[in-house]
């Protein structure tokens, strides 16, 4: 079988579903933040795939600032992280809802 | 040959995934994480982008997931202590997960795209640094103050700050 | 100074005065008296130099307002009428300023006085320049405003507060009826200025109808107190005396005529005939009235309602007897044209009546405050010899009023009773019988305050009050004895003077004679009849008579008492309850409650828990897909 587009596409679409899963389901908010990377990946692979099933770079040439942003996101949201541990020795999420009504 | 690499990246991928979801130790998580990233970069070399796969290795896999397991690990959780679900939220994920799924097969039955490689574009390096220093120099531009930002913000953002009261 | 610059002065002039007044001079009562007499004073001889001056029509308005079609302008018409209105209004005006420096010295609020009064000037003569029916009717509602000033003066009593209400509220139902007349003046015949009604008249290209003038009328009717508003008119006496000689005397009362004579192209017979018959029934009625008051002040105040109906029924008279033929010679087309001779006369006793009722007014205060503020007449008498100089101005002002021959009110009573003659014998019987009743009930106050002896302490210790009060006296006094004859009034008052219908031959003779009778047989028998007893002779002898006399007069207020208290407040109690209800409750509140009620329901999103976010997220995500995609 010849491996098409269409199949790089539901790979990227499961990782995404799989990714925002694991964001509405886990309590810890470090593997919530990996769930969120997973759903980053997901949408470089679909990039990836058109790029390459289109004959351009663009596609991949994005990816990079992905990357980029991915890490600079990373860095920034851990350090909040932390900062939130300091604050409230914490990281379950169902603990950290001073900001209701 | 190249059917079966692909079916075994993709096994990777959406089997680190889904243990990354359903694992309850943080760390392990994060390892089954980077099970998924090298996956990726093996579908990323079947298609043609050797660079960007070895980018993603570098950054993603060596940099950020590091960091990950390095929060992970000195803030300290005790992956015991964990609340059972409550019925209301095991209802509301099935939903969700329902929803997820409806999208996905919608998605595969929709999608009418060519299939056709000619490969005429080469994924060099010269061809990747033609297009970034030139139609995407103002991203690059961005993303490099972007960079900066984040880094002051991260310096701030982690800097303790002295309480008078707590000093006493 | 042009003519113009001139009317503009004597208008502006009173504003300024009392503007600087109520700005600055709230405490001092002294100076600001000075400013306004002096203004008054300004005003009376620029008035006479424009007067005498001849300019007259000159063209002066501004326009003021302009809403799509409709232009309200602002204008100055001074023709011979208005310098007439003009000569009394300054005039009087001056004079009894002058009165007012003696009369409210001791006064607390002089200040808030004086500028009552300067307001009221600068009303005043806003309706007396007035060129458009807009404009009068603003400067028509400042007149009424100044009254109310002035009425509540002493507003800590309640009887003058109570009283100047009265005076505003009765006022503001003729003008409502004011102001649908000019509405409909204006729609009818797209104009409100008062010249080009006049040339449209004359050229028949008016919008003819009873509705317009009898509207019109309305206003007049509740400013110079004609039936049925007439209730507000002797309540008003509650101001001081000033107030009283000035605006319910001389002038204010005076402008629901003026404003007649103005529009007098806009009448026609059907209109001038209820107007005379409201006049002539006012004039009776008011005099029936006077003759049972104990008050010196509210017998004056009947009898300028008893004579400005005569002025309102003159004005009523001067309708038919000139017919028009058609142009061509046929004279089967005829229409009864109002006829200018009401005019004349109206206006000519308008002026005689500002001299001598001024006169009246401000002697009585004479008298008032020379027995120390007392006001019943039973409690006067033998004030003939302690104050002379005021029984000899009163004496010319009574005998001015009821007819005396020679004086100025003999000639102008003259010109209606033979107006009356002329076109309606049954206005004329009543009008003769109303002219005997004011004799009677003159001479009987003449008689009770100062002939035969003191019955009173204050009476007894009365004294001649100081030069600022006998001096305005004495100049009203001369104008009261010349300002009927026709050099006097010819010279004043230009074209108006050869309106007055002058009765010729043996017309003439039966005239004088029905005037001297009415004269004689009124003062005689009030002469004979009332003894200088302290209690009314008329209740001694006919109890029956006087205790009718007085129920004519309650009546009206008992009436009036009656439908606002029963009818007037349980619609308004209504009202309220209505209001309370639903506008205040259900719809107001009703919308405060519902945005409110939103307000909780946007608050109960806030959980505080990342996973709710999330949910609502992935609803939002899958909502926007199924939309993409063509689901919804």
């Amino acid at each position: 079988m010849i491996i098409g587009l269409n199949h790089y596409l539901l790979i990227s679409a499961v990782l995404f579903a799989l990714g925002f899963l694991g964001v509405l389901l886990r309590k810890n908010t470090l593997v919530i933040y990996m769930c969120l990377e997973l759903m980053l990946i997901a949408s470089t692979v679909a990039l990836v795939a058109f790029s390459h099933f289109n004959d351009t770079l663009d596609g991949n040439v994005f990816v990079f600032f992905i990357l980029t942003i991915a890490a600079a996101e990373v860095a920034v949201g851990l350090a909040i992280i932390v900062a939130l541990f300091r604050q409230r020795h914490t990281v379950q999420v169902e603990e950290l809802n001073q900001l209701k009504h | 040959m190249a059917n079966l690499l692909f079916y075994t990246f993709t096994f990777l991928t959406l089997a680190g995934a889904a243990l990354v979801v359903v694992n309850k130790n943080a760390v392990n998580a994060a390892m089954f994480l980077l099970l998924s990233l090298v996956g990726t970069a093996g579908l990323f070399v079947l298609l043609d982008a050797a660079l960007l796969a070895f980018v993603l290795l570098l950054v993603y896999a060596g940099a950020v997931v590091a960091l990950f397991l390095f929060i992970v690990m000195l803030l300290d959780t005790t992956p015991g202590a964990v609340k059972p679900f409550k019925p209301a939220t095991i209802v509301a994920a099935a939903i969700g997960g329902v929803l997820l799924l409806v999208g996905v097969v919608s998605l595969h039955q929709r999608a009418q795209l060519p299939t056709a490689v000619t490969g005429a574009v080469s994924p060099t390096l010269k061809n990747y640094a033609e297009m970034l220093f030139t139609t995407y120099l103002l991203p690059v531009q961005v993303v490099g103050f972007l960079l900066l930002i984040a880094m002051l913000g991260v310096i701030v953002l982690s800097k303790k700050f002295a309480d008078p009261e707590d000093a006493k | 100074m042009e003519p113009v610059q001139t009317a503009l002065a004597i208008l502006l002039l009173p504003l300024a005065s009392a503007t600087v007044i109520a700005l600055f001079l709230r405490t001092r009562g002294a100076l600001a008296s000075w400013i306004s007499t002096g203004a008054a004073g300004v005003i009376a001889i620029l008035s006479l130099q424009l007067i005498l001056g001849g300019a007259r029509n000159f063209p002066a308005s501004w326009e003021w307002l302009k809403l799509g079609d409709l232009v309200i302008s602002l204008g100055i018409k001074f023709d011979d009428l208005a310098a007439l209105m003009l000569f009394v209004v300054s005039v009087v005006g001056f004079l009894i300023h002058v009165f007012s420096l003696g009369y409210m010295h001791d006064d607390q609020a002089r200040a808030r006085f004086f500028g009552g009064l300067s307001i009221f000037m600068f009303s005043m003569l806003g309706i007396v320049l007035a060129d458009n029916l807009f404009m009068i009717f603003i400067f028509w509602e400042l007149v009424g405003f100044s009254s109310y000033l002035l009425i509540g003066h002493w507003h800590e009593k309640s009887s003058a507060a109570e009283a100047a209400k009265k005076a505003f509220i009765v006022n503001r139902v003729g003008d409502f009826g004011f102001l649908l007349g000019i509405l409909m003046c204006y729609w009818s015949n797209g104009t409100v200025n008062l010249t080009e009604l006049t040339a449209m008249g004359a050229a028949n290209q008016l919008a003819l109808g009873a509705a317009i003038p009898l509207l019109l009328f309305c206003g007049a009717v509740g400013k110079s107190a004609q039936m049925p508003l007439q209730v507000w008119l002797p309540d008003a006496m509650e101001g001081p005396t000033p107030v009283s000689a000035l605006i319910h005397a001389a002038t204010m009362v005076a402008a629901g005529v003026y404003m007649l004579c103005r529009i007098h192209a806009l009448m026609v017979f059907e209109a001038l005939q209820i107007i005379m018959w409201v006049g002539t029934i006012t004039a009776l009625y008011a005099a029936l009235c006077a003759i049972v008051q104990r008050d010196i002040k509210k017998v004056l105040a009947y009898s300028t309602l008893s004579q400005l109906g005569y002025m309102v029924a003159a004005f009523g008279l001067g309708a038919g007897w000139v017919s028009e033929g058609v142009k061509g010679g046929a004279m089967d087309v005829m229409r009864l044209a109002p006829d200018a001779a009401g005019v004349g006369a109206a206006m000519f006793h308008l002026t005689t009546h500002a001299f001598f009722k001024a006169l009246l007014f401000l002697a009585a205060g004479s008298v008032i405050i020379g027995c120390h503020h007392e006001q019943d007449i039973f409690k006067m008498g033998g004030l003939w010899k302690k104050m002379p100089v005021t029984f000899v101005t009163f004496t010319i002002g009574v005998l001015a009023i009821i007819g005396m021959p020679g004086l100025a009110g003999f000639f102008s009573k003259d010109a209606i009773l033979y107006l009356a003659m002329k076109n309606d014998t049954k206005v004329f019987a009543v009008l003769a019988f109303t002219a005997v009743l004011t004799a009677f009930y003159m001479v009987r106050m003449w008689k009770l305050v100062f002939l035969g002896e003191a019955r009173d302490d204050h009476a007894k210790h009365a004294h001649e009050t100081g030069l600022s009060m006998t001096l305005p006296l004495v100049l009203l006094a001369v104008l009261s004895v010349v300002g009927g004859w026709s050099a006097v009034f010819g010279k004043l008052a230009g074209s108006v003077a050869h309106l007055v219908p002058e009765a010729e031959g043996p017309v003439h003779t039966t005239i004088l004679l029905v005037s001297l009778v009415v004269m004689t047989l009124g003062a005689g028998s009030a002469l004979f009849f009332y003894q200088s007893a302290p209690t009314d002779s008329l209740e001694d002898k006919s109890r029956f008579a006087f205790s009718g006399l007085v129920w004519l007069k309650e009546s009206f207020d008992r009436l009036y008492n009656y439908y606002v208290a029963k009818i007037q407040q349980r619609f308004a109690m209504l009202l309220n309850f209505l209001e309370q209800i639903f506008l205040a409750g259900l719809i107001i509140r009703g919308f405060a409650g519902f945005v409110g009620l939103v307000g909780y329901g946007a608050r109960a999103f806030y959980t505080g828990s990342l996973h709710a976010y999330v949910y609502w997220f992935l609803l939002g995500a899958v909502l926007l897909w199924a939309f993409a995609t063509g689901l919804l």
